[in-house]
């Protein structure tokens, strides 16, 4: 196994560490009856019922599969 | 253990990936509709679309070429005789890819694989070519003609009307309640967007 032969600076290690950041989500933004609603691009959306229950996946306004 | 052509190995070894692919087309076979991960369901696709155009050919040697992959000789019964007539008329993509939520335990992509039952519409084509520059054209010229964009919308909602129609037809009557509820909210949906 390969063993570091120098150790690493303080500096250097917050340097790599700060270069990992979060990316924002891309989602898709529509509006049914008058509600914005956000959901993830090509992928199948949960329609819920007024109580908050998940019915069915939906894509491209047909049903694809059992929530 | 060999590279696939496209997409990534699955599986432990050649073998193994072998198997897993036969399974997973006998059981897309079996329930014309699959739950797996998206990657699976990428790998299966050329794969069952090959076995499909077997069946389509219908002779004894293509079945015997069938009955090296999958070995139930029910699954590959059901295959020639019940699917392969109802795409008889499809020229290729034979399958449908949707990519579903996220899985709990792994959080990999899950996708429903299924096989496109639903007769062919020649009328497809025009309409998709008529969809295409309506989505373009209320981008170009959005101020200058209103009166025509509500128009396409409408056009738009009539064909998925008429779409939905053709798959509840040929799914099963059991579908109908639920198609007959979003074909409203595609209208309304339909019309929020041209706005």
């Amino acid at each position: 196994m390969a063993v570091p032969k120098r150790r690493l600076s303080r500096a250097n290690s917050r340097a790599r560490r700060s270069q990992w950041k979060a990316t924002p989500v891309q989602l898709v933004k529509t509006i049914e009856n008058g509600k914005v609603t956000y959901s993830l691009p090509h992928r199948a959306r949960v329609v819920e019922d007024a109580a908050g229950t998940p019915l069915f996946m939906e894509y491209k306004g047909r049903k694809v599969a059992d929530a | 253990m060999p590279k696939p052509n496209k997409g990534p190995r699955l599986g432990g070894g050649p073998a193994h990936e072998r198997l897993l692919l036969a399974n997973l087309a006998a059981q897309l076979f079996t329930h014309k509709s699959i739950k797996t991960t998206e990657t699976k369901a990428k790998r299966l696709r050329p794969y069952a679309e090959r076995l499909i155009t077997f069946a389509k050919r219908g002779d004894l040697h293509s079945r015997r070429r069938v009955l090296q992959v999958i070995t139930d000789k029910s699954v590959v019964h059901e295959l020639f005789t019940q699917i392969a007539p109802l795409v008889e008329e499809r020229e290729g993509g034979y399958t449908r890819i949707t990519k579903l939520g996220f899985r709990k335990g792994d959080n990999a992509s899950m996708a429903q694989i299924e096989l496109v039952l639903e007769p062919v519409v020649k009328k497809k084509a025009a309409a998709k070519k008529a969809d295409a520059p309506a989505a373009e054209a209320p981008a170009a010229d959005e101020p200058a003609a209103d009166e025509t964009v509500v128009e396409e919308a409408a056009d738009e909602t009539a064909a998925d009307a008429t779409e939905t129609e053709t798959t509840d037809a040929a799914d099963a009557p059991a579908a109908d309640a639920p198609a007959a509820e979003e074909a409203p909210a595609d209208a309304e949906e339909g019309a929020d967007e041209a706005k």
